[in-house]
Order: C-alpha cells, then sequence, then structure tokens
C-alpha cells in the first residue's frame, strides 16, 4: 500500500455464499453486543434464478462521509488513509448519522433505564478510534485494531471465497476489473455501491 | 372534556406500541433503503437530510439567537416598555386550572428550549456528557409539554380564534408597542401576537411531540406510513428535519414570549401567578375584553 492510499471495501457478489462468517467473525473479534452487527449480509431478488446475489455490507468509508457532515458534535475524523472514525467519548446518541448515511452503517445500543440510544457503533475496518492505540480503552469501546498491527481486517482475512477485499482502491480496481474480464459477466464500470460512497470514479 | 382528554391520550400512546419482530432499519429494509439513496424516483431525503442539516440548522438558530435580541434591545431602549400598576384594582382572568397548565408547560419548556439549543449547537459545548446530559434532560421535559398542550389547546382554543375586527387592526398597529402612548389597543382577552403564539406552540407543539417520539423510539413501523409508501428511514429524516426547522421556530416565538410578558409589557408574567391583571392594563391592551366584561358588568 502507497502512503496515500485509501482503503476501500469491495464485495464480490459473484462470490459472496451468504455464509455470514465475516458478520460473524467481526462480532466475535470486538466483542460486540449481541444486538450490533457493524457487517451484515444481505441477499437480493431471493429465490429468483439467476438474478440472486448475496453482499456483505457496512460502513464504506465514504469520501466527504455524509455521517461527518451532519454530526451536530463533530465527532467524526477521518484518517489520510480513508478510514472514518467517531469519537465515542464525544458522541451524544443522536443517530443523525444514521439518517445522513447511504448505507445504514451507524447502530445504537440501549442505553440505561430510559431505554434511550446510547453512544453509536459502527465499523472502524478494524482500526479502533481516537485512544491510546492498543490501549485497553480503545479495545472496550471500538473493538480491535488490527490496522496498527498491520493485519487486514477480520472480515476480509476470512472471507473464505475471497469476495470480501479490502485495500488500496487503486490495487481494488484492479482486482475488479480483472475479474470482471476473465468471467466476462457484468455490465456495471464499477463495484456495488461504490459511486455513492466514494464518488463517480473509475 | 376528561373523556375527550383521555382519548387523545390513547391515540397518542398508540405511537408507542408499533414495534415488530425484524428491525424496519437494519432487517430487510436495509437493501432497499441502500438502493434508493438518492437515486431517481426516490425522496431524496438523506440527500436533503445531510445537506439541510450540515449547512442550515446552525446558521437559522445562531441568526434568531442575535436578531431577535438585538431587536429587543432596540424596542426596549427606542420605545420602552409600558408599565401598569400592579398596586391598584386588578381583574381576576386565569383559574387556577389554567395556571396550572400553563406553569407545566412554561417548566417544560425552560428546560426544553436551552437543551435543545445546546444540542444543535452541540459541537460548541465539545459534547459528550454535558450534551449528552441535556438531551436527557430534554427527553425528560418533555411529558410535562405533552399533558399540559392538550387541556392548555381545549381551555383557551375558543377564546384564542381570530377575530378580524380587532385583529386586524391590531396588526396594522403592531400592538401599539411602537409608542409608549396609552391609547386602547383593539383585543379581545388575547390580542392577535398571543393568538399567533398560542395556535405555533400548539398546534406545532403536537407535531414536535410525534416527531419527537419517532426520533426516540427509532426503530418502529408504523401502518400509516407504510402505507404511504414511506420507509422508517425517511420518516426518521423527515422528523429530525421537522423537529429541528419548527423548533428553531418556537426557540423564535418563546424569546418574544418571554420579552413581551417581562419586559415589553412590565411584570406582565405576574398574571400567570396570581390569575389576575391590572384594571388599566385590561383597559388599555385588551379593549374588547374590558368592554365585554363591562357589558357583563363584571367591573
Ligand atoms: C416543543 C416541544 C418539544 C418536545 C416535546 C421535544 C421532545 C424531544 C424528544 C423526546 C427528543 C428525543 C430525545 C432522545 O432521542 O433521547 C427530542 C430531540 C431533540 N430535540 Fe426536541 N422537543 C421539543 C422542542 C425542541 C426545540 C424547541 C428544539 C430546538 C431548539 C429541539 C431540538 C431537539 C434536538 C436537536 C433533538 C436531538 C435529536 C434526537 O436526539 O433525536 N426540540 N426532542
Ligand atoms: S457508510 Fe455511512 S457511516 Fe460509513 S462513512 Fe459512509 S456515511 Fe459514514
Ligand atoms: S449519533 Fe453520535 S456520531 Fe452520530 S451524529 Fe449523533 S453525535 Fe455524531
Ligand atoms: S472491517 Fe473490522 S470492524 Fe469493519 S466490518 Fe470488518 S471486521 Fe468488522
Amino acid at each position: 500500500m502507497g502512503e496515500f492510499a485509501r482503503l476501500n471495501f469491495y464485495c464480490d457478489e459473484h462470490r459472496c455464499i451468504n455464509c455470514d462468517g465475516c458478520s460473524v467473525a467481526c462480532a466475535e473479534a470486538h466483542e460486540l453486543p449481541e444486538y450490533i452487527s457493524r457487517r451484515k449480509v444481505i441477499t437480493m431478488n431471493e429465490g429468483i434464478e439467476n438474478m440472486e446475489y448475496s453482499l456483505s455490507i457496512a460502513c464504506m468509508h465514504c469520501t466527504d462521509a455524509p455521517c461527518q457532515q451532519v454530526c451536530p458534535v463533530d465527532c467524526f475524523y477521518i484518517r489520510a488513509d480513508g478510514i472514518v472514525l467517531h469519537d465515542k467519548d464525544k458522541c451524544i446518541g443522536c443517530a443523525y448519522c444514521l439518517y445522513a448515511c447511504p448505507f445504514g452503517a451507524p447502530q445504537f445500543p440501549l442505553d440505561g433505564a430510559f431505554g434511550t440510544k446510547g453512544v453509536m457503533d459502527k465499523c472502524t475496518m478494524c482500526a479502533g478510534g481516537p485512544e491510546e492505540t492498543n490501549s485497553h480503552e480503545e479495545r472496550e469501546l471500538y473493538g480491535q485494531n488490527r490496522i496498527s498491527e498491520g493485519k487486514v481486517p477480520v472480515c476480509a482475512a476470512m472471507c473464505s471465497t475471497k469476495a470480501l477485499l479490502v485495500g488500496d482502491s487503486a490495487k481494488i480496481s484492479d482486482i475488479y476489473r480483472e475479474r470482471i474480464l476473465s468471467k466476462g459477466h457484468g455490465a456495471k464500470t464499477q463495484p456495488y455501491g461504490w459511486d455513492v460512497a466514494y464518488g463517480k470514479k473509475l | 372534556m376528561k373523556k375527550r382528554y383521555l382519548a387523545l391520550m390513547l391515540l397518542l400512546s398508540t405511537f408507542l406500541f408499533g414495534a415488530k419482530a425484524d428491525s424496519s432499519i437494519w432487517g430487510n429494509n436495509l437493501l432497499s433503503n441502500i438502493l434508493e439513496y438518492d437515486k431517481e424516483g426516490s425522496l431524496h431525503m438523506g440527500h436533503y437530510f445531510t445537506v439541510i442539516q450540515s449547512t442550515y440548522i446552525q446558521p437559522m438558530l445562531l441568526f434568531v439567537l442575535i436578531v431577535i435580541p438585538l431587536a429587543f434591545a432596540a424596542h426596549y431602549f427606542i420605545v420602552g416598555p409600558k408599565v401598569f400598576s400592579h398596586s391598584g384594582k386588578s381583574i381576576m382572568v386565569f383559574s387556577l386550572f389554567k395556571r396550572i397548565n400553563h406553569a407545566l408547560a412554561a417548566i417544560s419548556f425552560m428546560v426544553i428550549i436551552p437543551t435543545g439549543i445546546i444540542m444543535i449547537f452541540g459541537d460548541f459545548f465539545g459534547g459528550g456528557a454535558f450534551v449528552r446530559f441535556c438531551k436527557g434532560a430534554h427527553a425528560i421535559a418533555s411529558p410535562l409539554f405533552m399533558i399540559s398542550v392538550i387541556p392548555m389547546l381545549l381551555t383557551w382554543m375558543k377564546r384564542m380564534i381570530f377575530s378580524p375586527k380587532d385583529d386586524i387592526r391590531w396588526l396594522k398597529i403592531v400592538g401599539g408597542y411602537l409608542s409608549k402612548e396609552k391609547k386602547p389597543i383593539p383585543a379581545g382577552m388575547f390580542n392577535m401576537g398571543q393568538k399567533i403564539y398560542f395556535w405555533f406552540v400548539t398546534l406545532g407543539g403536537l407535531v414536535m411531540i410525534a416527531t419527537s417520539v419517532i426520533l426516540y423510539l427509532v426503530d418502529f413501523e408504523l401502518g400509516i406510513f407504510t402505507s404511504m409508501g414511506l420507509s422508517q428511514i425517511d420518516v426518521l429524516r423527515i422528523s429530525a428535519l421537522t423537529h429541528n426547522i419548527i423548533g428553531i421556530f418556537i426557540v423564535a416565538m418563546f424569546m418574544v414570549h418571554i420579552y413581551m410578558s417581562v419586559f415589553a409589557i412590565k411584570d406582565a408574567y405576574k398574571s400567570m401567578i396570581d390569575g389576575t391583571i391590572p384594571e388599566e392594563e385590561v383597559k388599555i391592551l385588551h379593549s374588547s375584553y374590558y368592554k365585554e366584561l363591562q357589558e357583563k358588568g363584571e367591573v
């Protein structure tokens, strides 16, 4: 990865077999509460022959992230490598980020006796949060920080069909083109969701 | 009266029981929500929410918070307050029941409005525990408003109906507030300004309550919205925008309300504590009401 690489997700709908492994691996690795799942696998056109396919979706770490634009307490920050993170100490759980998000990524644990929404949780691309890197606090609040250790995010690392990829956007685009060419299918010019998340590039 | 009130509360409480097994946001709907985001034929609510919330809400509220106090200061120093002696004869106008309702609404607004402003300027206050506390206080104070708004609406409604004869003349002379002269002003028990405020906070208040319940519950589904083809996420977006925009108008009107009752008409707020208004104040500021009382022989 180059120094200024932007990290993007890509899920290949022709490879994903809807095993839910990514979602389970994420929840286990980060010890998420049972009602939060940062990554979800979704099946489209269920039951329609040759049209059914599945996709794994989490926060896409958008360029110009809409969540960051609307947050009333400005608790988001975007790292140089494009990872969109937020500060749980600042978050007030207003859910505006969810309303702005194209991917329904932000989620809210129930908080306290009144059952109001607590502070927001979403995929960190396994890069932790603003606390000291790999500290106990960071792990408690945001889960593992695998990026700091040079590891691939756990969901993509364990994907058995290598449908779910994460990495430098240029490299991912190359892999995408290669796959499209070798299989000869798909009129789409870019991976699913990229136009919304990263602008109409490619 | 009591029956009607109960029926209304029951209607409101049905809002609370819309939950279903599958999540309306992160469940099967997630997919169609993603596919529709800002696509042709969609409501584009995600886009509108992002643009309006990120660029207009804070400046609009800031404008209100700066311009209205400046206008008050100008009025106070150029025209000055109207002063009516509170030591002379007074007329009993507001029953204890009305005053209690008003007090509940007043207490709730004194919490709801500052905390709402703090949440909108959450970044200025640094977010975190303080703003989270305000969010909690905002929600806890809401039921006080919810229980007072309907009795207030029902008991004052009749007196708040617009009467063209007085109200248009009142508007033309801006209620006589541009001069200090004590000339009889065309107004019944409530003047045009009070009527506008009343309808805005009661009807607007009901909209605030409805949107706030939606924002509080987040993940539920109501048949009336689904039958309109609205996804729950769009309902939330519309509710948040409505809550904030009407909220800003309510902040503006509340500030005017306080200024009028405390400063512009010196100590007028006291009528909501003991229920009485100085006879001279009624005679001048509510001349039609005074005539009505004279005809009934009550003064
Ligand atoms: C008139 C009566 C009002 C009622 C009954 C009301 C009630 C509520 C409730 C119950 C919530 C949800 C809190 C939560 O999610 O925990 C809320 C949120 C909010 N209100 Fe109000 N409110 C009112 C007026 C206002 C005003 C005047 C403003 C602005 C100046 C305002 C600004 C906000 C904001 C910024 C939120 C945050 C959104 C959220 O937490 O979901 N509200 N309100
Ligand atoms: S996917 Fe949603 S939460 Fe993630 S960066 Fe984009 S807008 Fe923010
Ligand atoms: S829920 Fe938290 S992160 Fe999301 S917009 Fe509100 S304060 Fe910001
Ligand atoms: S990148 Fe990490 S946090 Fe994000 S979905 Fe994958 S495992 Fe979960």
